[in-house]
């Protein structure tokens, strides 16, 4: 779920760095320049074609812990928590963490591994909101596949085990001692922006008290109708505890997490402009993953997909026609109008939501904007909350 | 209004030569003044690029020890949580010899919005970022690399280093810089792990980490800033160029408006109104004046496309200021040179059109009636340069009363408070001398004529006169200026180099190279130097806050003996035994610039914190525009962390500094320009001097140019009439030859007359610059040095510009038939 390509007035910097997730490929393969923005490559270009990088399929099953760490060949990857938390007074907060990973140059093209020469653009993004509160930051890196990766001998990167995931002072990494574990099993979370008045970052243990998720097929995730798609697998049922900062007062907080891995090297259709992608968890202990892609449907012009998650871990796929989604009301934020009250529909599980953020002011004022925030789900009839999540919307 | 106009620019038709010498007067004045204009235009916007630049505004840190920074320290750092980007600065040298700034980024770490936006704006960053990579450079330095803007993009010029990466232009950058990605730069310039440096947004870091010299963004001084008297120099003398060339103008005008008195009359006497006339005269100003500005400015474009060069190369020489070579002018240029141009006209014609407003309808134009009202003129003119003289003694004594080092602007009003006071005494002056000379001549009649005669052609010629008296002191003044500071110079570069030879080695290596120097028997002395950087927070107790450099040096048996000083607490061995214990000697600019004098203490910022020091003595450092601290090499190395850079070698009697230089080379692949014998030192050191004042030396030259042409341009003017006045005598008897010598003798004698006024002027002029205004703009006093050659080298001038003046007219005399002269006196 990296962010949107909408941006209202960007300023120079921020064009280029727009620039590089659209373009990256065009350029480097010796095609004739891509204008910054242009139809047809879809949302932050992650539609373009990827010529020279290794294709997601259905047929390459997922590999662990080797899939934890970073996949170089593709040309995109993330790790994405979110996490719906208390603090010590009961008042909910917010929190995401991501770091995104993109090739820049196809592996057959990679520069010699001299200092700074780099083939890997790291960025990471940072989220804290509680009430009307929300405070973003937004590091960027670079590194070099070939490099050797252990210790500090990169700025950025991601290694599968014991897992680390990293950039600056940034950290995700596993707590996991005994070998048998799962690296994914116990993580703890470092991050840390800004000083005084401006200082915001968490310092988290993640316990998860459930199993690893594979969507789609095994863990291939269809985006598109006519077949594009990425390897995805979450990890929806972390325990998290730990420090919050923001605004310089730090808070005890608690409550659930959600990780998202995925990697692909043509995530969407040419023609697809943007996402919503609701992560929910369930009082009763279910969890429900769905997305919409806007564009590049077979019917309505959208793409649906999703995962019915049972307590237990089990997981069943949700295709085009076993999920609807419906936004029910907007909201203006960042001079846009975006959806922030969702109707969520599964009719084969008897499920019907009414999914709605608390608070519209969840914009990411990254380089690539977008908005991501919490969400209360309740019962469309009674009103009575049946489970909190995450919301991420682009292309608005 | 169309017919009274052509009616007035008929005359123009008649007196084609009138017409072309005021378009000229009006073209060379604003040619000078737009021709500076464009060059301080194109200069500071060559300052705004390499401020906008991105490494500029950014703290920076270096290694305490001097050591190189590595990308191992940037990845600790980042690792730590600390906004650091890494920054590697070399030089390239292009085909053409021009040096070229390299500079590698990490553009995903480089703080702030500007970082692209002064380097380029749609390319995308993985261009940058990944093989080919790119290089941004600002289309000025092409013609260094050999390239016009249309070929250049995309190409990858081959330079010693290898080849660069594909060119992309980026206009913002400053000239001779190329910008591109770290990694680029890296290959480039084989620096492998190391980085110059480490920067960071102002003000991120609360203090530097350990090991780690934080030097903020705002002790370090802009460029801007450094050359600002320089420009101001510039302006002035374009200042001084425009108003003898508007001289030129009111002088053509003049005489336009008297030739027409009859037409004029003529005019109101048929029904034109008065306010009619004078807006019809007017539109002729505005007409003329639109037609020499813009001819003017065109002039003053080619003009600065010339000098610019010359420019460029002293201000980099001078302050390591990038000034491009090519002409950049923004849009207020233009409009500013049309505005000064038509104002300084319309101040000219000013009085031209009070006269004409109030003419006499009936009274006729004689030359004795003109006589009358030149007397009173003359009172006026002695009248207004008293005024203006104690308007220059106020300014004097107001002056005298300001702490030294300020007041740069009341300096060049003293000066043009001189000068005019000089101009507005010239002709008064010349009318009692002629006076005197006239009753001595009582009984040559032939030599009475022409001292009267010359008393007529006073009034016409006072103008001209004038512009020439400022045009030759103001020369006179820069020349000794310049002459005294030259001389100045030389001495103090020979008091201070007194090493044989210079070292600049490597800074991980220069331990080694330091231990290797002690052990050879060649070497009698080794004068280590070092540099850094502070802020002088207090003098004694009282606050302040200016950055300064930081200047270590070894108190060797050679260099104290010869080491100027201009002032001591105890005497120059006293004081150099001062330095030793850890003294502070400072520079005459600092010690200006602070009013600080020895004895006093200087609290300065350290990496731990504060130090004070006793100030034992100030020496003179020409040059420099900045404030230095110098100390003994080892106290500045202990105390702020300065890292050693160069090594002075004396070298034992008889020893061959050549093979020194051989086995250093070969004990530690030195390259060729890190030891430098004395000679180069000196000879590098006087050219930047020399250039300095090229410009200077041009202005003015250009400046007596436009005086010769005033002074043409009246003769020129009263030519004709000159004819009716000389023709008696000729008919009296007297040969024409002996007419000819007459005119000639009478404006040499003028001009000589002139000079003799310019040289008591020029050295007032020559005291105001070494001792105001030097000591102003750059916080250093220079002895006043008078050159008897200057001075009769400006007596000379004078006479050569009047006697050049005045041959065409007196060669179209000789050619004149004397039946001419006749029917004139007939007509």
């Amino acid at each position: 779920m990296p962010g949107p390509l909408h941006h209202a007035a960007p300023s120079p910097w921020q064009a280029l760095l727009l620039a590089v997730l659209l373009g990256a490929f065009v350029t480097l393969a010796g095609c004739e320049k891509a204008p910054p923005e242009r139809a047809g490559t879809g949302f932050a270009g992650l539609g373009e074609s990827t010529a020279g990088f290794v294709q997601a399929d259905a047929d390459t099953p997922l590999r662990f812990p080797e899939d934890h760490g970073a996949h170089p060949d593709t040309r995109i990857e993330w790790w994405y928590l979110t996490a719906n938390l208390e603090d010590e007074a009961g008042e909910p907060m917010g929190l995401q963490w991501t770091l995104f990973r993109q090739a820049l140059v196809p592996p057959a093209e990679r520069p010699a591994p001299t200092p700074w020469a780099a083939d890997q653009l790291w960025m990471g993004h940072m989220a804290v909101s509680r009430g009307e509160r929300h405070a973003v930051a937004e590091r960027f890196a670079r590194s070099h596949s070939a490099a050797p990766s252990r210790g500090n001998t990169s700025q950025a990167g991601a290694e599968a085990s014991p897992f680390r995931a990293w950039l600056d002072d940034w950290e995700l990494a596993s707590a996991v001692t005994e070998a048998a574990g799962d690296t994914f099993e116990h993580l703890t979370l470092t991050a840390f922006e800004g000083e005084g008045e401006a200082r915001l970052g968490y310092r988290l243990t993640l316990t998860a008290e459930g199993p690893l998720v594979r969507h789609g097929d095994n863990g291939f995730s269809q985006k598109a109708a006519d077949g594009q798609g990425s390897h995805y697998y979450s990890q929806p049922f972390y325990r998290v505890e730990g420090e919050v900062t923001l605004a310089g007062e730090t808070h005890r907080v608690s409550g659930r997490g959600w990780l998202d891995r995925e990697w692909s090297s043509q995530l969407l259709s040419p023609d697809q402009a943007g996402w919503d992608w609701f992560s929910l968890h369930l009082d009763d202990g279910r969890r429900l993953m769905a997305f919409r892609l806007r564009g590049g449907g077979a019917d309505d012009g959208d793409y649906r997909s999703g995962s019915w998650i049972a307590p237990d871990g089990t997981t069943r796929p949700l295709g085009p026609q076993a999920l609807t989604m419906t936004p029910l009301a907007t909201s203006p934020v960042a001079g846009r109008e975006v959806p922030t009250r969702w109707r969520l529909a599964v009719p084969g599980e008897g499920l019907e939501l009414v999914v709605e953020a608390p608070h519209a002011e969840r914009w990411m004022t990254t380089t690539v904007p977008y908005w991501e925030g919490e969400v209360v789900a309740r019962d469309p009839r009674s009103g009575e909350r049946l489970g909190g999540g995450y919301l991420e919307m682009t292309g608005y | 209004m169309t017919t009274l106009l052509a009616t007035l620019l008929s005359h123009y038709r008649r007196h084609p030569a009138q017409l072309a010498m005021l378009l000229l007067g009006l073209w060379v004045a604003s040619a000078l003044w737009s021709g500076v204009q464009a060059i301080n235009a194109s200069a500071k916007e060559s300052y705004a690029r390499a401020e906008a630049l991105f490494t500029t505004g950014l703290d920076r840190l270096e290694r305490l020890d001097g050591g190189p920074l590595t990308r191992d320290d940037f990845l600790a750092l980042r690792r730590q949580g600390l906004p650091v980007s890494p920054l590697l600065e070399g030089e390239l040298t292009a085909p053409d010899g021009t040096r070229l700034t390299l500079i590698g980024i990490d553009p995903l770490t480089l703080p702030g919005d500007s970082a692209f936006a002064t380097a380029g704006d749609t390319t995308e960053l993985t261009g940058f970022l990944t093989p080919p990579w790119q290089t941004r450079l600002a289309p000025d330095t092409l013609p260094a690399l050999g390239l016009d803007a249309g070929s250049a993009p995309g190409a990858t010029p081959e330079l010693a280093a290898g080849r660069l990466p594909p060119l992309s232009l980026a206009p913002s950058l400053p000239p001779h810089t190329l910008v591109m990605d770290i990694a680029a730069a890296a290959a480039l310039l084989d620096a492998g792990e190391r980085v110059s440096r480490l920067v960071t947004a102002s003000g991120a870091l609360a203090g530097a980490p350990p090991g780690l010299a934080l030097t903020r963004a705002t002790t370090l001084v802009s460029p801007g800033q450094l050359t600002q008297s320089f420009h101001l120099n510039l302006t002035a003398l374009a200042l001084l160029a425009l108003i003898v060339g508007l001289f030129i103008v009111q002088a053509s005008l003049g005489l336009a408006l008297e030739q027409r008195l009859g037409m004029l009359r003529t005019l109101r006497a048929i029904g034109v109104s008065g306010r009619a006339l004078v807006a019809g005269l007017a539109l002729e100003l505005v007409l003329l004046g639109i037609v020499g500005a813009l001819a003017g400015i065109a002039g003053g474009v080619w003009l600065a496309r010339a000098l610019l060069p010359d420019v460029a190369a002293t201000l980099g020489s001078l302050y390591g200021a990038g000034v491009g070579v090519e002409l950049r002018l923004p849009w207020h240029y233009w409009v500013g040179g049309l505005a000064v141009t038509l104002g300084g006209l319309l101040l000219a014609g000013a009085g031209v059109l009070w006269r004409a407003a109030r003419l006499s309808v009936l009274d006729l134009g004689r030359a004795q009636a003109w006589r009358a009202g030149h007397l009173r003129q003359l009172r006026r003119m002695a009248l207004t340069g008293a005024g203006v003289a104690a308007l220059g003694l106020a300014l004097w004594a107001w002056l005298a009363r300001q702490p030294a080092g300020e007041g740069l602007a009341a300096g060049f009003a003293l000066m043009a408070a001189l000068l005019l006071m000089g101009a507005l005494w010239l002709p008064p002056l010349l009318a009692v001398s002629l006076a005197g000379l006239g009753r001595l001549a009582r009984r040559r009649p032939l030599a009475q004529w022409a001292l009267a005669d010359l008393e007529l052609q006073l009034p016409r010629l006072s103008l001209a006169l004038m512009a020439l008296l400022i045009a030759l002191s103001a020369s006179l003044g820069v020349n000794s200026m310049v002459g005294g500071f030259r001389l100045t110079f030389l001495e103090w570069l020979d008091q201070r180099l007194v090493a044989d030879l210079y070292l600049d080695p490597p800074a991980e290596r220069f331990a080694a190279v330091h231990a290797w120097l002690g052990e050879r028997p060649e070497v009698a002395e080794r004068l280590v130097t070092r540099h850094g950087e502070s802020t002088l927070l207090a003098v004694d107790a009282e606050a302040t806050s200016r950055p300064v450099s930081l200047f270590g040096l070894t108190p060797g048996e050679r260099l104290t003996p010869t080491w100027p000083l201009l002032a001591t607490r105890a005497g120059r061995e006293a004081a150099w035994a001062a330095l030793r214990e850890g003294d502070a000697f400072i520079n005459e600019q600092l010690a200006v610039a602070e009013e600080i004098a020895p004895g006093d203490r200087l609290t300065l910022a350290t990496p731990d914190g504060r130090a004070t020091l006793a100030v034992a003595a100030v020496y003179p450092d020409y040059g420099n525009p900045r404030g230095e601290v110098l100390l003994a090499a080892p106290a500045l190395g202990a105390r702020f962390a300065a890292p050693a850079d160069s090594v002075g070698i004396v070298l034992a009697p008889g020893a061959d500094a050549e093979a020194l230089g051989a086995a250093l080379a070969d004990e530690f692949a030195l390259g060729r320009d890190a030891l430098r014998d004395q000679g180069e030192v000196k000879r590098i050191a006087t050219g930047i001097f020399e250039r300095t004042f090229t410009i200077t030396r041009a202005l003015n030259a250009l400046t007596l140019a436009v005086a010769a042409l005033a002074l043409l341009a009246s003769l020129l003017a009263q030519a004709a009439e000159r004819r009716r006045h000389l023709a008696p005598l000729w008919a009296l008897g007297v040969p024409r030859r002996r007419l000819l010598g007459i005119q000639l003798a009478q404006l040499g004698g003028t001009a000589l007359a002139v000079g003799l006024v310019a040289v008591p002027l020029g050295i007032a002029i020559t005291w105001g610059l070494v001792a105001v205004i030097n000591v102003a703009a750059f916080g250093w006093r220079l002895p006043l040095h008078l050159f008897p050659g200057e001075v009769a080298l400006t007596l000379a001038t004078a006479m050569a510009v009047a006697l050049a003046a005045a041959a065409l007219p007196t060669l179209r005399l000789w050619r004149t038939p004397p039946r001419a002269l006749l029917a004139e006196e007939a007509g």
